[in-house]
């Protein structure tokens, strides 16, 4: 079962719709979390949302709790909700990008998608991961072609990937895809 | 008798109907034999209700359900606001309704005074709003937010004057009239929110509004909107957020785009639509529905909870109807609902509009303010 944590976004029931399509889902309020779904999901998401990291800290208790016992998937929110539990700044970026369809390209041969390769993805984000960053066992895997913005982050060795992008978005072709590919991994 | 006669003794005759397009014409609901006024305690028992499913055609409740009360019904309270106390929400139920056409006549039988509107929000203070809006936008809190003002104008006027009027110009396909004892509600919305048949449920987003200048067909339109960034991504996100609000009552993968940003076109502007369907999962009731659907988000911004919550704690004066929904609930569960948007509300001789225009991180004040005006336009003109 995949539990997914609603940071009440008005995307989050793309997310479910998606993963949905791959194994039984449950969602819930961040505020409203059922203990014994969170023990019995194999995959914990942490859905987009608006504000930042800081503003949900049971989110981040959730996340120290299960990490590497768990498969651990963010987007947006949740992307950024992970690597500032793991120390990583969560910065105001110069260009916006709110229903923006933009081109990115895997840049790291660590990836489980092929290096070089390129997708069409949708974002909505005010905020970015700051960098240079360094965390032992995270890479960055994908970058916006343009911006050079981090879009996705890998962790085989625990598990834990993130997409800074919104692989539920219409606007993001082939999101199935990349789903499919992080849950069977 | 034949239909404009019926109309017009029914509008003289002082009793309560309403006028709703359809796809041939007009449907004139009247006779009403219930009228229930809705509250925060009443309203999820009526849209609760269960009736026994008989084919009658007025086998049905008209009506509309308004802002606030929509806001209360997702747990959403709003701060203490300037208040004209009018009904959160009123529904009808017709023993009669009459067909009409697209071109039902009307005799203009007195003397309309001009009235000058006034606007709650001047140019400098929509700036200010406007630029705080913008702040948490960068901040992440909200992607895009409408914010909304109101026109208001003491008068008296003659609504099924007005209505003739306005659909004589402006023939929209969610238009509406409401004439009770005591108020009417002149609307052109061009906004379907909620068409539900059976199983199937579709919703028509709008979002990205151009005036029509000289010269300029659908075809002009639809360049300068693929070719503008800024309408294209806050249309963008609007579908992204009917598609999720369809989801949560959906079955998987039943949630498609059938129709993605085509032209409509009116009076003085063209509008940028899409069109959203999908399937209801079994277990889901008409309120749930509504809970999911209501209000109408391209009419908020996104993502909706959040931003409710900041337009709520901005906005000084009760919205009423503006951004509620009218339309009607059928006994066997069919249902339609607009946004009620382009309307004139008249209640106690004070006829107001309200309208409202997106911040989004590359918009410009002065530019949404205006914008703000043309969608008034040709209502305040009926004034003239």
């Amino acid at each position: 079962m995949i539990y997914i944590i609603d940071h009440k976004d008005s995307f989050t029931h793309n997310v479910v719709h998606q993963f949905s399509l791959f194994d039984k889902v449950e969602c819930d309020n961040y505020n409203e979390l059922k203990k014994n779904k969170l023990e019995k999901a194999s995959v914990i998401i942490f859905s987009p949302g608006p504000g930042n990291p800081k503003n949900y800290p049971l989110t981040s208790k959730i996340y120290k709790k299960f990490k590497g016992k768990k498969k651990i998937i963010g987007i947006c929110l949740g992307f950024q909700q992970i690597l500032f539990c793991e120390g990583a700044k969560i910065v105001e970026q110069k260009k916006i990008y709110h229903g923006f369809q933009s081109n990115i390209q895997v840049i790291n041969n660590k990836s489980l998608f092929k290096k070089g390769k390129k997708f069409k993805v949708g974002r909505y984000h005010s905020l970015k991961l700051k960098e240079p960053f360094k965390i032992k066992d995270f890479e960055i895997t994908m970058r916006c072609l343009e911006s050079k913005v981090a879009m996705t982050f890998e962790n085989n060795k625990d598990k834990i990937y993130g997409f800074q992008f919104h692989p539920e978005s219409f606007l993001t072709i082939n999101g199935n895809l990349l789903i499919k590919k992080i849950l069977s991994a | 008798m034949n239909k404009q006669n019926q109309l017009a003794d029914l509008d003289h005759s002082g009793e309560p109907y309403i006028i709703y397009k359809s796809k041939e014409g007009f449907d004139l609901y009247t006779n009403f034999s219930k009228k229930i006024i809705l509250n925060n305690k009443n309203v999820q028992s009526f849209l609760s209700k269960k009736y026994n499913t008989k084919s009658k055609n007025t086998d049905l409740f008209i009506g509309f359900l308004g802002y606030e009360l929509l806001n209360n019904l997702i747990k959403i309270k709003i701060p203490k606001q300037k208040n004209i106390n009018f009904p959160k929400g009123i529904f009808y139920k017709p023993e009669k309704i009459i067909k009409l056409n697209n071109k039902f006549k009307y005799q203009k039988k007195y003397n309309y005074k001009k009235s000058n509107f006034k606007i709650n929000i001047n140019k400098n203070s929509y700036a200010k709003i406007f630029t705080s809006f913008k702040k948490r936008i960068k901040l992440g809190e909200t992607y895009q937010i409408k914010i909304c003002t109101k026109y208001k104008t003491k008068s008296k006027i003659n609504p099924l004057d007005f209505f003739w009027r306005l659909s004589k110009t402006n023939l929209a396909p969610e238009a509406f009239m409401i004439k009770d004892k005591n108020f009417s509600i002149i609307s052109c919305s061009p906004e379907n929110l909620i068409t539900k048949k059976g199983s199937l449920i579709t919703t028509k987003p709008i979002a990205g509004t151009v005036k029509k200048i000289r010269n300029m067909n659908k075809m002009n339109a639809l360049n300068y909107f693929r070719k503008n960034l800024k309408e294209t991504k806050e249309h963008n996100m609007i579908v992204d957020m009917e598609r999720n609000d369809l989801s949560r009552i959906c079955k998987v993968g039943s949630v498609k785009l059938s129709k993605t940003k085509v032209i409509e076109e009116y009076k003085d502007l063209f509008h940028y639509v899409s069109l959203i369907k999908g399937k209801l999962k079994k277990s889901i009731k008409n309120i749930d529905i509504i809970k999911a659907m209501m209000p109408g988000g391209s009419v908020i911004g996104c993502p909706k909870i959040n931003t409710l919550k900041l337009l709520n704690n901005q906005e000084k004066e009760n919205r009423n109807i503006y951004t509620g929904s009218f339309g009607y609930i059928k006994f066997n569960g069919d249902m339609r609902f607009n946004i009620i948007i382009r309307s004139i509300l008249n209640f106690k001789n004070i006829s107001e509009i309200s309208v409202a225009s997106g911040v989004v991180v590359d918009s410009n004040a002065k530019h949404e303010f205006s914008e703000n005006y043309i969608k008034a336009k040709a209502l305040i003109d009926l004034f003239k």
